[in-house]
């Protein structure tokens, strides 16, 4: 930990009042449980009405909890904590965690709010894949929505008995335990109707949610026949005859259904990457709004204080949004608590003698925490999460990290570079998330490591400048180790990258200077690498040994 | 209200119940962490990390993390070595607590150490006859288990169970040789073999294993023990640590057995894609496992294409073994008399709130209510949490 005990606190004020974008189901769900927790919350939907946003695709199987949420509706509009703005959008956000200025139009209107925290709950979007599987929609052609309708209304669910009824799933796309769940629930309903055949022709089951295996296992004793395929079975005139061969009974197996139910996809909001600019928060796989990173999980984004909620972050039913809501709760009360907040003075300061309002740091701030002001860049404490890539980038060298800066790092260097008895003498530059935590590891579990290694302890592999790296060589290091996490574990995502960067840069300085470029290594660690640390660095010290010791000492 | 002498007690210290104290702590609430073994963690802390050249947000990493909050954090007391013994369910919940049963598996030296080096303490020792036999094998600060343990009573305002999961014993699947052929091991195994050796060797031989066979659904998914779920976590663990061999060892041969292959990540299309280009994906569950004279083991199975039955032999067999109830399920379901589902995993209220229980006080948290993956059982720790603060009327 940096040395929070001896560095000078202050109270700073907050603004409380919170941002819910989405007025669908989770977005009420976080209204409600924001503005219980004592918040003033503004909820914003872009469409007309609240709650409309929600498909019935999110509801599947949960029926009876359904109808506890009804009220959550009116609940929620006779709230006085909750101001609702419903035909509405986000245009702009300016500030930072804890004072954001989030304007919004309405109509004509704009409206400007000042709010702590931004919780985003948008629903995902739900697209018919008959294409995948060569089909137009027709009368006996439907969607997986379409069926869900037909068996939600008494008149039409009796049209369909004495049908055969064929499902098409996970062959058009990879799939998700959300996507089954709707086929089973739906194959479960048509197995209630006379007469009512169900043939499902499958790719790869995800039954990766609780409850699914057994509806699979019901599904099959009432009667329905799941054909496993591996690839898309030929079907003719446009559903007429749906066949394939069989391996097993060696034959071909030809089905004529009366109606074809093609699954459905969901994939990300398409106004997810527009908010994403807005807020200045990552997109990540497949346009959801979280990037894979553990360390995010399960609601935060790369900001602190702008929280991403269900299918805002992935593919999510309700049961996953509510945990979801629930984290959200907890940390907007962590975060924004009474509005008086207690920070590290030093967190990270701005010279502002030294700065020139270049902006660079504003640009590499991996949690969108700096802004600026007349005279120099501004940094704020309860944004900045201390990772110290601002620092490292800042061209005039004007920004120093409590507990990191840049005077104590050296010394720290010179007294590393330590005689081990003619063994080389190295210095590792540690994350004190990643590298630093795999070290001590090894230490503790007297794991091998080599005489002369010292570990640096760095807030972020972001921190380390190429400075730093040099300097070691010049104060007699033999080698020198920047351990990193691994790419994409990173808790300030791309610390990382710079530090693989400045290394990059530090070889081609090391050969102008005639020195091995062996005597150099990037490695990417985890804390629970404490046997992985253990042979990288006694891997590396063989190298050294081979090399011999640095002529610069 | 204020959180003054608020006192949740938390039951199991994996990643769960580590989770849902750090979180109440966060709100000045005193937990009282109660576990059963030695060490805090449960399984997660024994896994290995299963990046390649970047990471594959396995989770196991993040434990760690977790496990070093709690430990450094006065207002969480921790209770080794710790059994609940009896409730007294009156205004406030009253807890009888007793020491532990506990018996490790195996401890060569007499002394067993934890599997993180934030553990405190760090070895336990658990036969003094042995560590007397030889006094310098055993390592400074190490405690004794006897002397571990707490026994009274403790009143507190609720109660949070995240007593986890039980792997699957593969050993009820006799025909995969499992504790009888040295080159079988468990999906739990390899994570520790990993860990330990940051490389995969053979138990047997101590030799690198180059073809490597992955069995998925190892006790999950399988009607004939009733068993009528899907793991969820074993997928993902057994073709990130596939990846993982793979990318240290360009050349083993890997080869996944399996029903249906579960989404891995969020990138799942784009991630299994890349698994089919580097392994063979059979979709069919061999039955029968035989012992070849170099410890390697021969396996039938049915060729998909034509439907016949092939031999094919290998060095390494992973069982991909997933998640089954917890041992104490039910004898803390009848202590604490909250019910458990038809699969013996305790039951929350419903299925949006799969944390509260229908006995006002009592909480769930992580696997102990059904199979999740480390993220997961965070996720579901941080809802517990909160629900637990709501119910204590914190402000
Ligand atoms: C082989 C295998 C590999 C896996 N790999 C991964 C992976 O790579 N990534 C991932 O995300 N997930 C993985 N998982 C899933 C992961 O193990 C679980 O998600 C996680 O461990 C669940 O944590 P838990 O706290 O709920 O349970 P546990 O880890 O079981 O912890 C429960 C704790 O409670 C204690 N306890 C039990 N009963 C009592 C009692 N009566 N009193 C006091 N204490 C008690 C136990 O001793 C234990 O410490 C894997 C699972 C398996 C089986
Ligand atoms: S692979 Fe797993 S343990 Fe390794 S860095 Fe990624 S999440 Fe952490
Ligand atoms: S996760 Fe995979 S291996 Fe585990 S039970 Fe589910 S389908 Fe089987």
């Amino acid at each position: 930990m940096t040395d929070m005990k001896n560095t000078d606190m202050e109270e700073i004020n907050i603004a409380t009042d919170v941002l819910v974008l989405g007025g669908g189901l989770t977005g009420i769900k976080a209204a409600s449980e924001i503005a219980g927790s004592g918040y003033k919350v503004i909820l914003v939907e872009k469409d007309a009405e609240l709650g409309s946003q929600k498909g019935p695709e999110s509801l599947i199987g949960l029926e009876e909890e359904y109808k506890g949420l009804q009220d959550l509706d009116d609940k929620i509009k006779a709230d006085s904590n909750v101001e609702i703005l419903t035909q509405t959008s986000l245009v702009s956000t300016a500030g930072v965690t804890g004072d954001f200025i989030a304007r919004l139009s309405k109509g004509e209107e704009v409206i400007e709010h000042n709010v702590g925290a931004i919780v985003v709950a948008t629903d995902f979007s739900v697209g018919a894949l008959n294409e995948k599987y060569g089909l137009s929609l027709t009368d006996n052609v439907l969607t997986q929505s379409r069926m869900d309708e037909l068996l939600a209304s008494e008149a039409d669910k009796e049209k369909l008995a004495n049908k055969t009824v064929a499902f098409l799933v996970g062959l058009g796309q990879e799939g998700n335990p959300l996507v089954l769940e709707r086929v089973l629930r739906s194959v479960l309903a048509l197995q209630e109707i006379d007469g009512c055949n169900v043939y499902i022709y499958a790719g790869e089951l995800k039954v990766a949610s609780n409850g699914l295996e057994r509806m699979y296992k019901d599904s099959r004793e009432k009667g329905a026949v799941f054909f496993k395929l591996t690839e898309k079975p030929e079907i003719v005139e446009n559903g007429k005859t749906i066949s394939f061969f069989d391996p097993v009974a060696r034959r071909d197996i030809e089905i004529s259904p009366d109606l074809i139910v093609v699954e459905e996809e969901m994939s990300a909001n398409h106004l997810n990457e527009e908010l994403a600019e807005i807020l200045r928060i990552d997109v990540g796989p497949l346009g959801f709004l979280q990037k894979d990173n553990v360390h995010f999980f399960p609601i935060r984004s790369n900001r602190e204080g702008i929280f991403v909620a269900g299918s805002t972050r992935e593919i999510s039913g309700l049961p996953s949004a509510w945990t979801d809501v629930e984290n959200i709760a907890v940390e907007v009360r962590n975060l924004l608590g009474d509005g008086k907040k207690s920070v590290a003075k030093n967190k990270a300061i701005v010279d502002e003698a030294k700065c020139v309002i270049c902006l660079t740091c504003y640009r590499c701030c991996p949690h969108g925490a700096i802004y600026w002001g007349d005279k120099k860049a501004i940094i704020s404490p309860v944004a900045c999460q201390g990772c110290g890539i601002c620092a490292s980038e800042c061209p005039m060298d004007a920004i120093q990290i409590g507990g990191f800066d840049d005077g104590a790092m050296s010394e720290e260097v010179k007294n590393g570079v330590v005689s081990g008895n003619g063994t080389p003498r190295i210095i590792a530059f540690c994350c004190q998330n990643s590298g630093f935590e795999a070290g001590e590891m090894a230490d503790v579990f007297k794991l091998q490591l080599p005489d002369g290694l010292r570990m640096i302890k760095v807030p972020c592999a972001g921190k380390i400048d190429i400075d730093y790296i040099l300097n070691a060589f010049v104060a007699g290091a033999d080698g020198v180790m920047v351990m990193a996490c691994h790419p994409g574990n990173c808790k300030s995502e791309n610390g990382n990258t710079y530090a693989q960067w400045r290394v990059n840069d530090a070889y081609r300085m090391l050969e102008e200077v005639g020195l091995e470029k062996d005597r150099l290594c990037f490695v990417g660690t985890a804390s629970n690498m404490g046997s992985g640390f253990s042979s990288i660095v006694v891997d590396m010290e063989k190298r050294i040994n081979e090399l011999g010791l640095s002529p610069l000492k | 209200m204020s959180t003054k002498n608020k006192k949740v007690m938390v039951i199991g210290g994996g990643i769960a119940g580590l989770t849902a104290a750090w979180e109440l702590s966060r709100f000045n609430i005193d937990v009282e962490l109660i576990e059963k073994t030695p060490f805090l963690g449960g399984y997660a802390i024994r896994y290995c990390c299963k990046a390649t050249d970047e990471c594959r947000q396995c989770g196991a990493c993040t434990v760690e993390a977790m496990l070093k909050n709690v430990v450094n954090e006065p207002k969480i007391r921790v209770h080794l070595a710790t059994d609940v013994e009896k409730i007294n369910n009156s205004g406030r919940l009253s807890v009888d607590l007793k020491k532990s049963s506990y018996k490790p598996d195996s401890a060569t030296e007499g002394v067993i150490r934890g599997y993180s080096k934030n553990n405190s303490p760090l070895h336990v020792i658990v036969d003094k006859e042995k560590c007397e036999e030889n006094p310098d094998a055993v390592p400074e600060g190490a405690v004794e288990l006897d002397t571990m343990g707490f026994s009274g009573k403790l009143d507190v305002d609720a109660v949070i169970l995240a007593s986890g999961f039980k792997p699957f014993d593969a050993e009820q699947k006799g025909t995969y040789g499992y504790e009888k052929f040295p080159n079988v091991v468990t999906g739990m195994d390899l994570e520790l073999i990993i860990r330990e050796n940051a490389t995969v060797v053979r138990p047997s031989d101590g030799k690198t294993a180059q073809k490597i066979a992955f069995i998925q659904c190892v006790g999950s998914r399988d009607e004939s023990l009733g068993n009528l779920w899907c793991s969820q976590v074993c997928c993902p663990y057994a073709l990130r640590m596939a990846e993982r061999i793979k990318h240290k060892n360009a050349d083993a041969e890997i080869t996944v057995f399996y029903m249906d292959i579960q989404n891995v990540g969020k990138d799942y299309a784009g991630f299994y894609e890349k698994c089919k280009t580097e392994f063979r994906f059979v979709r069919n569950i061999p039955v029968d496992v035989f012992p070849m004279e170099n410890d390697s083991l021969s396996m039938r199975y049915m060729n998909e294409e034509d439907g016949l039955c092939i031999n094919e032999e290998f060095d390494l067999l992973v069982l991909s073994v997933g998640i089954m109830p917890g041992p104490d399920n039910s004898n803390l379901s009848d202590l604490f008399d909250v019910v458990l589902n038809e699969d013996g995993f305790f039951a929350g209220i419903d299925k949006l709130n799969s944390t509260s229980t229908l006995k006002d006080g009592i909480f769930l948290a992580g696997t102990v209510a059904g199979p999740k993956d480390i993220a997961a059982s965070m996720a579901h720790a941080g809802q517990a949490a909160s629900e637990v603060i709501k119910h204590l009327g914190v402000s």
